[in-house]
C-alpha cells in the first residue's frame, strides 16, 4: 500500500506569455519506507513537483489536474482537496520537507529553540517540556549538541549544522514522508557526505518514506531505492536504481549518466547533452526530447510517447526507440553506461 | 651605527613592555573596542562641533539684542538714540563687547558644567529652566503623533503588502505617498484655514497654548483631557506628515520579508498564518523601521518649529522663534543645542535598540565569536 499516490498531476505557472507547463501528467507511487529519487536537470520540474506535493507552490502556480492521495493506513485523503486548516496540519506532521536553501531556512532573528517550539505548537504539542525533550532527542540523533544549538541564532551555526537542524526539525512530528529538495546542494563535499550518511542512518532507524529531489546522480544513487527521471515536466523513465544506472532505456537518462564524471574514466568520457530543454510554454509536437536526442527518427514527432514497459514490469521509459537504445548500450549489464559509451 | 650590547637591548625591550603608557592603552583598548564607547565619543564630538557652529552663526546674525531693544524703545517711546541706548544697556547684564574668543571660551566652560547661561531678556532666568518648561510639551505632542503614525502606518503597510495589487493596496500606498509629500506646515495651515476659519468646526483660538490657563495641573482627568485638547492639532499634523512614510516603508519591507525563504519554510512547517505574519514576517519587516523611527523622533523635535508657530502651541519651537526675534543669544544657543542633542540621543538609541532587536548585529564579533 503506497503512502503517497500521485496520479496525472499537472502544474502550470501563469505568465504573460501564457501558461508554463512545469509539471505534466506525473504519476508515481511512494511506498512506505522507501526512497524515491527524482532526477533531472534544472528546469525539468523537479522542485515544482516537490513543493506541489504539499501545495506550497508560489501564487502563480495552479494545479490543472490530478490527484495526490495520502494514505498512512489510518487516514486517507486527497491532498488537493484539503481545506486550508487541514492542509496546514498535513504539512510537516504527515509530510515534512527539507529545503535546498537550508542556509536561509530559519528566521534569523529568533533562536533555534523558539522555532522548534513554534513548529510543535502549530501542531498541537502544547506541552513545552515535551517539545523540549523531543527536540533534544532529535538534535542528539543528528549529532548536534542540543545545549549549544538550542540557544543559538541561525547565523551562529554553520551551513552543515543548519541543514542538520532542519532535518531534526523535519522529524519533530514523526512524519511518514520527508521530501528532500536538493538537501546537499549548498554544502561542501565533506559536509554533503556527512548529511547523506546521516539521512541513511535516520531512514534506517525511523522508517519514513523519502522523496529525494536531486540533480546529483551519485548522491541519488546512494540513497534511492527507485528513481524517476524527469524531463520538461514529465516523467520519462521510472526504474530501480540498478536498472537506471546499468540499463537506462530513455536517451535522456543515458545522457544524464554520461554527464557524470567518474573516478575511473578518462576526462574525455564526460559529455554534456547538447541543446537545452524546450520552451515549456510552446511545447514542440511529439517527443519533447526530440531536438537533443541522438536516437531520434521522424516517427518521434508524431506524439509525445507514453511510458512504455521495458525489460521488466518495474521499468518504464517514455521512448518508442528504447530497444534501439538498449541495443546501442549492449546487453552486458556489468559496466555502468558511461564507460560503455565512452 | 650604534651598537647595542645584548644587555642593553634586553633592557629596552623590557621597558617598552612595561611602560605605563602601553598598559593604559591595553586597558582602553578593551573599552574602545566596544561599539557603545565609540558611539558615545562620536556623540560628544558632534555636540561640540554643533555648539561651536551655533555660537559662531548666532554672532554673525545682524543686530545684537541691545540694538533690537534700542530700536524697540525708539519706536515705542519716541526716545532719542542716546537715551534709548542708555536705558537699554541697563537692561542687560551682558558684555557683548568682550572679544569673541573670550565669549566662546566662557560659553564652552559653562557648557562643560552643564550651565547654558541665563536668558538675556528674562533676567535671572536660566536657559535650562526655560527649556525644561517648554520641552515636555513638544515631546508630548511630537511623541504622541509619531507613535500613533508608527503604529497605524505599520498596520496599514503590512495589510497593503499582504493584499498586494488589491484595491486596498493601491488606495493605501497612493494615499501614503501623496500625504508624505505634503509638508507639515501646509497641512497645518490648511487645518487652520479650512476647519478653523472657513468652516469654524475647530475652535482654534481656544486651542492655543499647551493648556487652558486657570486649570490646575496634575494627573486629573480634566487636566489630561485639556492637554490632549490643546495638543490635538499638532499631534494630528505630526501624525499625517509621518504616516505615509511608515506605510510605504513597512509595505516594501513586508514585501521583501515575504520573499524570504524562511517564510516559505515556516509555511511548510504548518505554522498558522497568524504566527507567520507576526513572528516571521511582521517582526522582521519592522526591525529596520525601529531605528528609522528613533531617527525621525529626534528630527521632529527640531522640525516642530513652524507647526508650533502656526497653532501657537507652547513648545520648544515657539520659544525658539521668539528668542531669535529678540536675539536672546543664550536661549537660542540652548534650544538649538538641545535639538541637536535630541537627534544625537535618538540616533544612539536607534543604534543600541537595533543591535538588541536583531541578533545578527549585536553579537557580530561578540562573545560567541562566530
Amino acid at each position: 500500500m503506497p503512502v503517497l499516490s500521485v496520479r496525472d498531476l499537472s502544474i502550470d505557472y501563469r505568465t504573460r506569455r501564457g501558461p508554463v507547463h512545469a509539471v505534466r501528467d506525473v504519476t508515481f507511487d511512494l511506498e512506505q519506507g522507501e526512497t524515491l529519487a527524482v532526477i533531472g536537470e534544472s528546469g525539468s520540474g523537479k522542485t515544482t513537483l516537490a513543493v506541489g506535493l504539499i501545495r506550497l507552490s508560489p501564487r502563480s502556480a495552479r494545479v490543472t489536474k490530478g490527484e495526490i492521495r495520502y494514505d498512512d493506513g489510518k487516514r486517507a485523503f486527497d491532498v488537493l482537496s484539503l481545506d486550508t486548516e487541514r492542509l496546514r496540519r498535513f504539512r510537516w506532521a504527515d509530510c515534512a520537507m527539507v529545503f535546498q536553501a537550508a542556509l536561509s531556512a530559519f528566521n534569523p532573528v529568533i533562536t533555534i529553540w523558539e522555532q522548534f517550539l513554534d513548529t510543535g505548537r502549530a501542531h498541537g504539542m502544547g506541552d513545552k517540556h515535551k517539545v523540549h525533550d523531543r527536540t533534544r532527542e532529535l538534535l542528539d540523533l543528528v549529532h548536534l549538541d542540543p545545549n549549544r544549538v538550542l540557544r543559538a541564532y541561525p547565523h551562529e551555526l554553520s551551513g552543515g549544522m543548519r541543514q542538520r537542524v532542519l532535518i531534526a526539525m523535519a522529524l519533530l512530528l514523526d512524519p511518514r514522508i520527508i521530501i528532500l529538495d536538493e538537501p546537499t546542494t549548498a554544502l561542501d563535499i565533506l559536509t554533503q557526505r556527512a548529511i547523506i550518511d546521516l539521512l541513511r542512518e535516520l531512514r534506517g532507524k525511523l522508517g519514513f518514506a523519502t522523496i529525494f529531489i536531486s540533480h546529483d546522480l551519485s548522491i541519488a544513487a546512494e540513497l534511492a531505492d527507485r528513481m524517476l527521471t524527469m524531463y520538461a515536466g514529465r516523467i520519462v523513465e521510472r526504474a530501480t536504481v540498478e536498472d537506471l544506472f546499468y540499463r537506462p532505456r530513455h536517451p535522456y537518462s543515458v545522457g544524464l549518466m554520461r554527464a557524470v564524471p567518474r573516478v575511473s574514466g578518462a576526462l574525455g568520457s564526460v559529455a554534456s547533452i547538447p541543446g537545452s530543454p524546450p520552451d515549456l510554454i510552446r511545447l514542440p509536437r511529439g517527443c519533447s526530447y526530440y531536438p537533443r536526442c541522438p536516437f531520434h527518427v521522424d516517427e518521434c514527432l508524431q506524439q509525445d510517447p507514453p511510458l512504455l514497459r521495458v525489460d521488466t514490469p518495474d521499468h518504464e521509459a517514455a521512448c518508442i526507440r528504447w530497444e534501439t537504445v538498449a541495443a546501442a548500450l549492449g546487453s552486458d549489464a556489468e559496466a555502468p553506461v558511461a564507460e560503455k559509451l565512452a | 651605527m650604534a651598537t647595542i650590547t645584548p644587555a642593553q637591548g634586553e633592557l629596552q625591550v623590557r621597558t617598552f613592555q612595561r611602560s605605563p603608557l602601553s598598559r593604559i592603552r591595553g586597558h582602553l583598548g578593551g573599552l574602545w573596542g566596544r561599539p557603545i564607547t565609540q558611539a558615545i565619543l562620536k556623540a560628544v564630538l558632534t555636540v561640540y562641533v554643533t555648539s561651536t557652529i551655533t555660537f559662531g552663526l548666532i554672532r554673525l546674525m545682524p543686530g545684537s539684542p541691545v540694538e533690537i531693544k534700542i530700536d524697540e524703545l525708539m519706536q515705542q517711546s519716541q526716545m532719542s538714540y542716546a537715551d534709548a541706548a542708555a536705558s537699554a544697556s541697563g537692561l542687560f547684564d551682558i558684555n557683548l563687547n568682550a572679544p569673541i574668543h573670550e565669549q566662546y571660551f566662557e560659553y564652552l566652560g559653562n557648557l562643560v558644567h552643564g550651565n547654558l547661561g541665563n536668558s538675556f531678556l528674562s533676567k535671572g532666568t536660566s536657559v535650562m529652566s526655560i527649556i525644561l518648561s517648554v520641552l515636555p510639551w513638544t515631546l508630548f505632542a511630537v511623541g504622541t503623533g509619531l507613535l500613533l503614525s508608527f503604529v497605524v502606518g505599520i498596520g496599514l503597510g503590512l495589510i497593503a503588502a499582504y493584499r498586494r495589487n488589491s484595491l486596498l493596496d493601491h488606495a493605501v500606498s497612493t494615499g501614503g505617498s501623496i500625504i508624505s509629500s505634503v509638508p507639515g506646515y501646509l497641512i497645518a495651515l490648511l487645518i487652520v484655514l479650512i476647519f478653523g476659519i472657513q468652516l469654524r468646526w475647530i475652535p482654534i483660538t481656544q486651542m492655543r497654548g499647551a493648556f487652558t490657563s486657570g486649570i490646575t495641573p496634575g494627573f486629573t482627568p480634566e487636566f489630561m483631557g485639556d492637554i490632549l485638547f490643546h495638543a490635538s492639532l499638532p499631534i494630528t499634523v505630526f501624525f499625517l506628515t509621518h504616516i505615509g512614510l511608515w506605510i510605504l516603508s513597512m509595505r516594501s519591507a513586508t514585501l521583501a520579508a515575504l520573499e524570504e525563504d524562511h517564510v516559505t519554510v515556516a509555511r511548510a512547517r504548518g505554522l498558522t498564518d497568524g504566527r507567520i505574519t507576526t513572528a516571521y514576517v511582521g517582526r522582521n519587516a519592522v526591525l529596520p523601521l525601529v531605528s528609522q523611527f528613533a531617527i525621525a523622533a529626534g528630527a521632529v523635535v527640531g522640525g516642530a518649529v513652524i507647526i508650533e508657530q502656526i497653532f501657537v502651541y507652547q513648545g520648544v519651537g515657539l520659544r525658539l522663534v521668539a528668542s531669535v526675534n529678540q536675539r536672546d543669544y543664550p536661549l537660542m544657543q540652548g534650544i538649538i543645542l538641545m535639538t541637536t542633542v535630541c537627534v544625537i540621543v535618538a540616533n544612539l538609541i536607534a543604534d543600541l535598540l537595533y543591535s538588541r532587536l536583531d541578533p545578527r548585529i549585536g553579537r557580530a564579533g561578540g562573545a560567541t565569536g562566530k
